[in-house]
């Protein structure tokens, strides 16, 4: 038996799906053959390889994936009531046209049109690419849907993991943006608020985003935000920056590092 | 007590009862986990990616059908958000070693020296070829529903694997031998003593 007979036997030699004539052909060719030899030791060194654990806060992503889609799901029809009013009032109006004798002929026109497109589509399917994008676009709603739920979880670090996977996504729609900078101001926890900030900043090319961010300046309590938002000012060179440091400068109470951090950041403005 | 099997689990969730896919996360995570790490070399992109065969369960519950091999069609969902996600982001970096999963020690040094070895020369295989070792030794799928999934013939599937065992095998000589011979001129540097040295008299 050559090699290129091997070849084709192989793959159901190495998982035991041979008959046992067939099985010892291929044991009397490899007593023969190295390199068909060495092929069945990797195939058997592969199992060497160790099976590596995902982190642990994979579970947690998923439960919060699993609940936002379900209260997605629920909430769906609340949501858009009254469109379903005018959509129920148009559709009565269409119903009572479609009975009237003009109605009827316009129908059987719009029928025949609908097969003739089917049939066409049919013939040469050039959907499949737009089911795709709009699957796509879902998928990406869902993963926005996701953030919103875990930036109201009670717990810190489903906030915080919450805040880390915004920033997965390139661009973010304006519900997530204004969920991050709702937590950048009222969110109880630093941690949260500096990740927040972090997610937000990577979006400061957006006006909204880029007023949003700096306005929030003047309601931080916490020195380490504080310093942090007086550095991306500077970083973004942004007209008012002097204005709103000695906004803050007048702040009372305000922590003598972060006064430091604004005197410099003045220094460096002029 | 048996454990419920994967496909009646699905359907389940397909009727309605979300909850039940954490029983098939469960079970899944960590196959799904390492199928995407030893193809990509990146953990948090094999995290994300997870995730996203998860959410696209959910969403196309609907198009299981009674009598699918739930991991075969898991698999499908997997190879597709891969494919989606590098068409969205194209991989800019080639696979470096350093992004590789470290190697946990283990009994012999040896051992642990064939298993670095191994997976370098799995990261220089083309990545079809080192995606057809990969369903098939770890993944527990039939060169049957490779071949579907692959949406090729049966003895492509056997031809293809028989020639990435092949590619895998040289890769691997070739780094041995490598590895070899680093360590025969560390060897030699060590036994020939430094010159220009101050040597007193």
């Amino acid at each position: 038996m050559k090699c290129e007979h091997i070849a084709e036997l192989l793959p159901d030699y190495l998982q035991g799906r041979l008959s046992a004539e067939l099985h010892h052909n291929v044991e009397a060719h490899l007593e023969q053959c190295a390199d068909c030899r060495e092929e069945v030791v990797i195939w058997r060194k592969l199992s060497l390889l160790p099976v590596e654990q995902p982190g642990p806060a994979s579970r947690a992503r998923f439960e919060a994936m699993l609940q936002a889609y379900q209260a997605g799901r629920s909430n769906q029809p609340a949501d858009d009531s009254s469109w379903r009013k005018r959509a129920s009032a148009w559709s009565w109006n269409v119903f009572h046209w479609l009975r009237s004798p003009l109605g009827a002929a316009a129908w059987s026109a719009a029928l025949l049109a609908i097969g003739v497109y089917a049939g066409l589509q049919v013939a040469g399917s050039k959907s499949h690419s737009q089911d795709f994008q709009a699957m796509q676009s879902e998928l990406a709603s869902m993963k926005q849907l996701v953030v919103l739920s875990m930036l109201q979880q009670q717990s810190a670090s489903a906030r915080l993991e919450g805040v880390t996977w915004s920033t997965r996504d390139q661009q973010l729609d304006p519900q997530v943006l204004s969920a991050l900078l709702h937590t950048l101001r009222y969110d109880a926890s630093v941690d949260v608020r500096l990740a927040a900030l972090d997610a937000l900043s990577r979006h400061g090319r957006q006006p909204q985003v880029h007023k949003g961010i700096l306005d929030s300046l003047q309601q931080q309590q916490s020195p380490l935000v504080q310093v942090a938002l007086i550095d991306l000012l500077l970083e973004w060179r942004d007209p008012d920056a002097a204005q709103r440091l000695q906004a803050l400068q007048q702040a009372p109470n305000l922590n003598p590092t972060v006064r430091q951090r604004v005197e410099w950041a003045k220094s460096k403005l002029n | 007590m048996t454990l419920a099997p994967d496909e009646d689990l699905m359907l389940q969730v397909r009727d309605g009862a979300g909850e039940t896919l954490g029983v098939l996360f469960d079970r899944y995570q960590t196959p799904l986990f390492n199928f995407y790490s030893k193809l990509t070399g990146d953990r948090t992109l094999s995290e994300d990616l997870v995730q996203e065969v998860f959410l696209r369960i959910l969403k196309y519950r609907q198009s299981y059908r009674p009598g699918t091999p739930f991991r075969a069609w898991v698999y499908q969902i997997a190879r597709n958000a891969r494919i989606d996600h590098f068409r969205k982001f194209p991989r800019q970096t080639a696979l470096e070693p350093e992004m590789l999963p470290p190697v946990l020690p283990t009994d012999s040094a040896q051992e642990q020296q064939e298993v670095e070895l191994l997976q370098r020369a799995l990261q220089q295989l083309p990545e079809e070829k080192r995606e057809i070792l990969l369903l098939c030794r770890f993944q527990e799928l039939k060169y049957e529903e490779i071949a579907a999934l692959l949406g090729c013939e049966l003895n492509t599937v056997k031809t293809r694997i028989h020639r990435a065992l092949q590619d895998l095998r040289k890769a691997f000589h070739q780094l041995a031998r490598g590895t070899m011979l680093k360590k025969a001129e560390a060897a030699a540097a060590e036994s020939i003593p430094p010159r220009g040295g101050h040597h007193e008299v």
